[in-house]
């Protein structure tokens, strides 16, 4: 039985080869709709890997409030017409909230970094020692800047893990000076390494100072959101006392709508799986549709390969092959065209999600390649089992005698 | 000398369009071991018919037929493939071998469909390639071979499962006298060497190769004689 089949796959792949134009056109659609599924999935799981570890990043438990929603469907006018948000709410809801567990202001600004010939341009953000607790990422080296620091305005500053290595290589940060903007600061520590956030930025790029420093040096106009920590278990009360605290300092009317955000990685989540069914529902259609339009071209060459090669058939079965053998021949031719088509798919879309893996994170998980190739061998199957069938049960004689 | 083949009133009908073509028409015929029999007939009197009954490529209308004690009639298409594996060699008028295939690969396939191991399918192979005189045309394909080298490399192909007794449906047909000979050479050698050969053709002098001459007309044995002045193909 064995030397039968790999004498089949023999026999397949010597017919493809001497067909190659033929069989390649067959297969391109098979090509097309095993890339498609492969490099879905591949998207979706390196999607799927990115945003846990950007979740992480995030920290489920923590709320951020802004002026806009992160996925909101307001008007820019709308937003831009709401106050700002202002640093002073961050005592008052320390004060009046019951849940919030650390409260930190996160004031962002564009600033460009140097020191001697080096220089980078980059984020600052000025915000509180709170800050250290509502996130999941510490000081690597050195030290956080102190309350006191930060009340007085003190030119220090904790480095991300990618500017201590451009503005200090190979080199011990921690107590060196270099500049914002032109104006000295001293390095205090350098953050944990984070990666990239949904592989869009980092907050590896950026710097930490003092928000009392952000408020006296630069200027007060910047960005300014406020992160709440928040007991894991206790999320959506605290958003609701949240959202009445903001409603409370705001002084809105009952009937008045929010003039500000509260953020949360729930909204990234469901914003996620809609881009992600979004992606998956497009990558089945078109798998689907190639699959399917695959088979019937590769059951059509088939058919065609059984009628020219009834002679063949008449001399093997007239020479000893069973029934079972013949089908097993082009069965086994169809699964091969299949297959071919298959692994060049998923050669294919593994070349491409290395080139994509560049701007966003994808990579291909074995079970995927492993569930491709059997979804071609399925193909192969349902498309070759009727003309191979009908090869089977050719009669020998009216087979060796078709000329 | 034992019964190798039986057939008793063997029918073969067709319906053409209604109207019903007795391709046989009441065949009783016992074909013993080491027999070297000539059919001869008109054309369309039935001889390929009978040829291919014989060789179980068919199955009779009616009539009982035994090859080595068992049962043609009754089997199955399976049965009939295992058997013709076995037990059968086909030569053919127009070589029928594998246009993409080796002489040595044509030669392997019957071996592959008794599922016989890689070495000793190679090993049988080239040996029967060897006996009929081709040992330096193994690698070569059909195309890169004469008419008579072709017959002679489909007559080992039905040599190779040593069977038990080999058919050959005009095999000199498409060939020239000399390669004619060459081939008619072959099946006496096989002759001589304890081999069972039922031969088709309707040309008297290659006819007279053989032992025993049937000749039926209208899908009946009208004649079937011992042949005293066999030819010795030399
Ligand atoms: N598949 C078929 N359907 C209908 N009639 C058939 C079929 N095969 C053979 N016959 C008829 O059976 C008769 C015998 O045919 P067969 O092929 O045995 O003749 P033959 O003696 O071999 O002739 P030739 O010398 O021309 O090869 C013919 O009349 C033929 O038309
Ligand atoms: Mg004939």
């Amino acid at each position: 039985m064995f030397s039968l089949l790999s004498e089949s796959i023999k026999i397949a792949i010597s017919s493809i080869i001497s067909n190659k134009t033929r069989s390649l056109l067959t297969g391109l659609s098979i090509i097309i709709g095993i890339s498609t599924v492969t490099l879905m999935g591949t998207l979706i799981s390196g999607l799927d890997r990115g945003f846990d570890r950007s979740m992480d990043f995030l920290g489920k438990d923590v709320l951020s409030i802004s002026r806009w929603e992160w996925f909101g469907d307001l008007e820019w006018w709308e937003v831009r017409n709401r106050p700002r948000i202002k640093i002073d709410y961050i005592d008052k809801i320390k004060e009046r909230s019951k849940y919030a567990e650390a409260v930190a202001p996160v004031l962002q600004r564009g600033a460009s970094l140097s020191r001697g010939d080096l220089g980078a341009r980059s984020q600052i953000f000025g915000t509180t020692p709170d800050y250290l607790k509502t996130t999941k990422y510490g000081v690597a080296e050195g030290r956080f800047f102190t309350k006191g620091e930060d009340r007085s305005g003190a030119r220090v500053a904790l480095l991300g893990h990618d500017v201590a290595e451009n503005l200090f290589p190979n080199q011990d940060p921690i107590g060196k000076y270099f500049k914002i903007d032109g104006i000295r600061f001293k390095a205090l520590g350098v953050m944990e390494k984070q990666g990239k956030f949904l592989g869009l930025f980092s907050f590896d790029t950026q710097v930490i100072i003092p928000s009392g420093t952000s408020q006296r040096l630069f200027s007060k106009r910047g960005f300014l959101r406020i992160s709440v920590k928040v007991p894991e278990d206790k999320i959506s009360e605290s958003k609701d006392e949240i959202y009445g605290i903001m409603r409370q300092i705001r002084g809105l009317k009952p009937k008045e709508k929010d003039d500000f955000a509260v953020n949360q990685t729930e909204a990234f989540e469901s914003t996620y799986n809609q881009i992600k069914f979004a992606i998956g529902g497009v990558g089945i259609f078109i798998t689907v549709l190639s699959l399917v339009v695959g088979g019937i071209g590769i059951m059509n060459i088939m058919f065609v390969s059984v009628k020219e090669r009834t002679k063949e058939i008449g001399v093997r079965k007239a020479i000893g092959a069973t029934r079972n053998m013949i089908l097993t021949q082009f069965l086994m031719e169809a699964i091969m065209i299949c297959v071919i088509g298959g692994v060049i798919g998923l050669s294919f879309a593994a070349v491409l999600s290395l080139i994509i893996n560049q701007f966003f994170p994808s990579t291909m998980p074995i079970w995927l390649a492993i569930t491709s190739i059997s979804l071609s061998v399925f193909v192969g199957v349902i498309a070759g089992v009727v003309p191979s069938y009908r090869a089977a049960g050719l009669d020998p004689i009216d087979a060796l005698r078709y000329e | 000398m034992s019964g190798l083949i039986s057939l008793k009133k063997i029918k073969r009908h067709y319906d053409v369009g209604g109207e019903k073509v007795r391709a046989l028409d009441g065949v009783d015929l016992t074909i013993n071991q080491n027999e070297y029999i000539s059919i001869m007939g008109p054309s369309g009197s039935g001889k390929s018919t009978l040829m291919n009954m014989i060789g179980c490529l068919d199955t009779p209308t009616e009539g009982t037929y035994e090859f080595e004690g068992e049962l043609v009639h009754e089997m199955d298409d399976d049965q009939l493939a295992s058997i013709r594996n076995r037990k059968i060699g086909f030569v053919f008028q127009t070589f029928n071998l594998l246009p993409k295939a080796t002489a040595l690969r044509n030669v392997e396939v019957p071996l592959i469909y008794s599922n016989i191991s890689k070495s000793k399918r190679l090993k049988m192979a080239s040996d029967s390639l060897v006996s009929v005189g081709l040992e330096d045309r193994l690698d070569h394909k059909p195309n890169e071979l004469s008419g008579g080298q072709r017959q002679r490399v489909a007559i080992a192909r039905a040599l190779v499962n040593n069977p038990s007794i080999i058919l050959a449906d005009e095999p000199t047909g498409n060939l020239d006298s000399k390669s004619g000979i060459e081939i008619m050479k072959i099946l006496h050698e096989l002759y001589t060497n304890g081999n069972t050969i039922i031969l088709v053709t309707h040309e008297e002098d290659i006819a007279m190769h053989a032992k025993r001459i049937i000749t039926i007309f209208d899908g009946k044995i009208k004649e079937d004689k011992i042949n005293k002045k066999m030819t010795k193909a030399l």
